[in-house]
């Protein structure tokens, strides 16, 4: 049989996967800190001994689906009234240390816990320069460099860490990052904002134009697959044996 | 396979409760006391097909890996702080708290409940009662026969009795705060318990230096709902269930197109 037709189904399987990243950058527009992930496709040389001729090459080369892509590009952020929500302007994260491990968020809808302790929205508390801050009660001030002060007095400095490219960022869910150990930096471009949240950078027009091309792709695959099926196989195994 | 059609449907799902949400605060506009809420959402676990840091070939590693999501959830309502407008009403028993604390009532199970709802009234007994007849707690006794309640910043009701010039205290109003308000359980009629996440109860007079607040007779304090961002945040909420319920119908198209390839 044709290996044109692996190829295809090849290619259709990763338009599958692409709609499934697609649908989850849509399905968490709304998710604060949360980073949108691309789609990178690449090519597979499924046969290497079929490297002889041009159009083995082509038929050989298959599409699959690579890699996730986080889009580290700023979120907008919104004004909430809180003092504890903090927005992120830069690149940088704030460090959580959850039961299994630092990890990194860009959402900082923080609250106190029962015990004074700056926690996530699961509870986990937040690094400051020196470990977990408590805040004593009162009006709560923070810089944008991260400093905590509740009423006038010092209380703590958040821990702000950037990353080098490809450094291996993977999200974890829950608005969670996970990174590679000493990985992470001290930041040095990044700053709070006090009373704000950031929305999530997902481009909803974006998504929707990859929505649509990885459905006209996939119909494109399809087409291509019913062709093999339909008019080459079909003319093999039915007409063929009727000449002569 | 083919996710995606879980995954918007867990956007949807996370739209509606959004939805859910804003109307209730919207409906709540007009609420003495009412503190708005935010739905939080948080992302699902991923998919994993090849792990960013495995190894690519025996000296270079995978930068970032292959991981596709399985779509959101609403993780948490958020009370929003934010002091509410004060309105004056004329009313003497009318108290609105400028500042984080909470008056404590107790409730009919003998629970102490926390409101910032101030709109008091005097029971046949002359106790200050809320809108639903439980009492304010520590109880404060207006005698029937007063002519003017006085109730001052740092929560001293005095009344002045008729013929005599002087004014005399019958208690002081007492409120309370929380580590973390945001944890606290909203059972309806304005009225919210403690929990384990919200941490004890600090209560102390009104004025001072803890954030408490000072209370101001007299005034009523309005829901602090604001209603454009309520809307902008519908007309978001909104768009967001159109382009998730757009991928339930491409996710569709596709498997029906891949039904069609047997025929």
């Amino acid at each position: 049989m044709a290996s044109g037709v692996y190829a295809a189904s090849a290619a259709l399987v990763a338009r599958t996967q692409e709609l499934d990243a697609i649908a989850n950058n849509l399905a968490n527009a709304s998710t604060v800190g949360y980073l949108s992930e691309h789609n990178v496709f690449k090519t597979v040389l499924a046969d290497t001994s079929a490297s002889g001729s041009a159009l083995d090459q082509a038929v050989n080369n298959f599409s699959v689906m690579g890699q996730t892509v986080l889009d580290l590009s700023q979120g907008t952020l919104q004004k909430t009234g809180n003092d504890l929500d903090l927005g992120i302007q830069g690149s940088g994260f704030f460090a959580v240390q959850t039961k299994s491990g630092t990890m990194y968020t860009r959402n900082g809808s923080f609250q106190l816990s029962s015990t004074g302790q700056l926690v996530t929205s699961s509870g986990d508390p937040v690094m400051g320069a020196s470990g977990p801050i408590s805040i004593p009660p009162g009006p709560v001030a923070i810089s944008p460099d991260g400093t905590i002060s509740s009423n006038g007095a010092v209380a703590g400095k958040l821990r702000l860490v950037e990353f080098p490219k490809d450094s291996g960022l993977a999200p974890m869910g829950n608005n969670y990052y996970s990174a590679p150990d000493k990985t992470a930096t001290d930041a040095t471009d990044s700053t709070v904002m006090q009373g704000a949240l950031e929305s999530s950078n997902v481009n909803p027009i974006l998504g929707m134009v990859e929505l649509i091309t990885a459905q006209r792709d996939a119909e494109m695959m399809q087409r291509s697959l019913s062709l093999y099926n339909t008019d080459m196989d079909k003319t093999a195994t039915k007409e063929l044996p009727k000449v002569g | 396979m083919f996710h995606a059609l879980y995954t918007a449907a867990s956007g949807m799902t996370a739209q509606q409760a959004n939805l859910d949400n804003i109307a209730n605060n919207l409906a709540n506009s007009s609420t003495v006391g009412f503190q708005a809420r935010r739905v939080q959402f948080s992302d699902l676990l991923y998919q994993n097909e090849i792990m960013p840091g495995s190894a690519a070939t025996q000296q270079t590693t995978v930068s970032s890996g292959l991981q596709i999501g399985l779509g959101t959830r609403s993780a948490n309502t958020e009370i929003v702080q934010t002091q509410g407008d004060l309105s004056s009403s004329g009313n003497p028993l009318d108290l609105a708290i400028q500042g984080l604390g909470f008056f404590q009532i107790l409730l009919p199970s003998n629970q102490i409940g926390y409101t910032r709802a101030g709109s008091f009234q005097t029971d046949n007994q002359g106790n200050m009662v809320t809108a639903n007849g439980n009492k304010l707690q520590p109880t404060i006794t207006i005698p029937a026969t007063a002519t003017n309640v006085t109730i001052g910043s740092d929560g001293t009701v005095s009344v002045t009795q008729p013929g005599q010039t002087a004014s005399s205290q019958v208690g002081v109003i007492q409120l309370a705060s929380f580590a973390n308000p945001g944890g606290l359980n909203s059972v309806g009629n304005n009225i919210y318990l403690q929990t384990t996440a919200s941490g004890n109860p600090v209560v102390g007079v009104p004025g001072g230096s803890d954030g408490l607040g000072t209370i101001q007779q007299g005034m009523l304090e309005q829901a602090n709902v604001n209603i454009v961002d309520e809307f902008v945040n519908m007309i978001l909420a909104q768009r967001s269930y159109e382009s998730n319920s757009r991928v339930v119908k491409a996710a569709d198209e596709m498997l029906q197109g891949l039904n069609q390839l047997a025929q």
